[in-house]
């Protein structure tokens, strides 16, 4: 038999009879534009942490956070949000793992209910917490008679850190759930556990990663809140509002050192929460136990 | 369905799953094991997750060693798989990923007399050196071995198998069947294994039952049912592959099953068929024949040697049962 097909054969010359050289360098030239379009995109998202710390002194840092009582923005807002995120945990994962295994009845309009807070702006949100748990609010009577006040106080800030945050922490919670197979679930009830047994031994290791980077997520928008903040609790003042303040007040020099006292607080825990969950996914599918 | 004393398992139950309605209806005593045999669909595992605890019952009961364990009545409460002492391999498997395999065979073990050495279990289950393997480095065949491990090890009173081995090479299963059969005759605890293939389901089960479209259609002895199906949908279901009209009655037919016919007349064994070899291929060793009766029903039939097309052959169908549509 004869073909007009050229010598040789693919595996050899690397070339397929009829398919243009042309095509194939159109398609390098993709691929080489892709690679430099995210190592772009990369550079961008990093770009504010490079400029912060470029634009950062030891004498400034000194001068800002050296006096007495500099550091209280700090312990407020890690205080505030260990709260917002333990509120979080608590009334977050018994909703986000209802919704995962559907046992919630209109299951889609309380996950709008989840989103809702992520779709208004902040600033709306603090402005509407003022009607809901503000003195002369819906609720604002009923936290008075338990001594709490709703507008300028630990507590008003706590609670704007977890309107702008929980719903991170559900969302990711409920994927996490939801990635656990049911019928996992299942069997570790057949082989005697009781509900509870099931998730501490079954549900809770195998959804940890995701658990984690919600978390995660969460303590970094909590800890960072600063839209619902402002308008519900400016004093006592959190980090977010320290930075803000030092910037009307002093510009950048006053502001950048809070600014990295913020993200020096603010990351560790994502970027621990990230080291874990992908150190614990590649246990989890490898071969051997450590 | 009133159980007997002796009963272990009593099973009368009806459950809407998707397009199919499935009732069945059984009982089983210490020591017996069923096996359910049915298609892709029929509703064989509706069946093993009812009495598991897993599906709703929607009428009926279920008793475990005389206790009510599911019924559809609100006063009926169901109790809780963990309390039933009931242990399922399900297909497909499901382990605990984040579990080694010594750790997902040892899940289920408690402090009881029922209870099997994990390591001697791992052993028989040929898993010893993957003891510290996670679930997503094995075979499918080895994951099999370990679901299967870790409900013989946990202290079951039912053993229930949903295709328990189907991963698992052929020439491995019988020691993995006969370890558990063994197991369940230790604990005299009732086995229900439910597959479609008959020589696994004939293997296992001291009973057979054969399921269709959410029917228990025939119970009975396991060599039983296959020689004597009830109806023609039950003796095309185990392997009968033709049905030639019985002279002088209607909706009657001699089944013919393809491994129950000899070359040749002989009367006093049964039928004698006459017909025309349509085609041949091969069939493991022998050769599978397809044959057009003289009366025009087709049937086929396994032969030593292979026969040509066109070839005209006299056959004997020995003692074919005669079912009804």
């Amino acid at each position: 038999m004869t073909t007009n097909a050229p010598a040789g054969n693919l595996a050899t010359t690397g070339v397929v009879p009829g398919f243009p050289t042309a095509t194939r360098v159109v398609a390098r030239g993709s691929t080489v534009l892709a690679l430099l379009g995210a190592l772009a995109m990369w550079l961008a998202l990093l770009g504010p942490f490079a400029v912060l710390i470029q634009h950062l002194s030891f004498h400034s840092i000194r001068a800002a956070l050296g006096p007495p009582g500099a550091l209280d923005p700090l312990w407020v807002s890690l205080g505030a949000s260990a709260i917002a995120l333990g509120a979080m945990v608590l009334l977050g994962t018994p909703l986000a793992y209802l919704l995962a295994r559907g046992r919630l009845p209109l299951a889609r309009i309380v996950e709008l209910g989840i989103i809702l807070p992520l779709m208004l702006p902040p600033l709306v949100i603090g402005l509407l917490l003022i009607f809901l748990i503000g003195p002369q609010g819906t609720l604002g009577s009923l936290l008075a008679d338990i001594h709490l006040t709703g507008t300028n106080t630990f507590f008003a800030l706590v609670v704007a850190e977890f309107y702008e945050a929980a719903p991170f922490y559900v969302l990711g919670a409920h994927a996490a759930f939801a990635s656990v197979d049911p019928r996992i679930e299942q069997d570790a009830t057949l082989l005697g556990d009781r509900p509870l047994q099931a998730f501490r031994r079954i549900t809770l290791p195998l959804s940890a990663p995701g658990l984690a980077t919600g978390l995660a997520t969460a303590w970094a928008r909590a800890i960072g809140a600063f839209g619902a903040v402002i308008i519900v609790a400016y004093y006592p003042r959190g980090l977010p509002n320290q930075i803000f303040v030092g910037f009307q007040e002093f510009g950048l020099s006053g502001s950048l050192p809070f600014a990295l006292l913020l993200v020096v607080a603010a990351l560790p825990l994502p970027i621990l929460a990230y080291l874990w969950s992908a150190r614990n996914r590649a246990r989890v599918a490898g071969a051997e136990a450590p | 369905m009133i159980a007997t004393s002796a009963t272990l398992l009593a099973v009368d139950l009806e459950v809407q799953r998707r397009q199919v309605t499935v009732r069945a209806g059984f009982e089983l005593d210490a020591g017996e094991r069923l096996a359910i045999f049915g298609t892709s669909g029929a509703g064989k595992t509706t069946i093993l997750e009812s009495i598991a605890g897993l599906v709703r019952l929607g009428r009926g009961t279920v008793r475990i060693d005389g206790q009510l364990v599911a019924g559809a009545a609100q006063h009926e409460s169901p109790l809780p798989p963990r309390s039933r002492h009931v242990a399922l391999v399900r297909q497909p498997t499901t382990l605990f990923p984040h579990l080694t395999v010594e750790q997902n065979v040892g899940y289920g073990v408690r402090r009881s007399p029922h209870t099997t050495r994990v390591a001697e279990l791992l052993d028989r289950l040929g898993l010893t050196s993957l003891a510290r393997a996670r679930g997503a480095a094995l075979s499918g065949g080895q994951r099999q071995r370990v679901a299967l491990g870790r409900a013989l090890a946990s202290p079951f009173r039912v053993l229930l198998l949903d295709e328990p081995l189907s991963a698992v090479d052929v020439a491995a299963r019988e020691p993995l069947r006969a370890l558990a059969v063994e197991t369940a005759a230790d604990r005299n605890a009732v086995g229900i294994l439910v597959t479609h293939d008959l020589t696994e389901a004939q293997a296992f089960g001291d009973q057979l039952g054969i399921i269709d479209a959410g029917r228990l259609l025939q119970l009975g002895g396991a060599h039983e049912v296959v020689l004597s199906p009830a109806s023609r949908r039950v003796a095309e279901l185990v392997g009968y592959g033709g049905f030639v009209a019985v002279p002088d009655r209607t909706s009657a037919w001699f089944a013919v099953h393809p491994d129950r016919i000899v070359l040749g007349a002989a009367p006093e064994r049964g039928v004698v068929l006459t017909g025309t070899v349509l085609s041949t291929r091969p069939f493991g060793p022998r050769y599978e024949c397809s044959v057009r009766a003289a009366s025009g029903e087709q049937f086929s039939v396994h032969l030593d040697e292979a026969p040509g097309s066109g070839f005209e052959c006299t056959v004997t169908a020995l003692d074919p049962p005669v079912v009804a549509d």
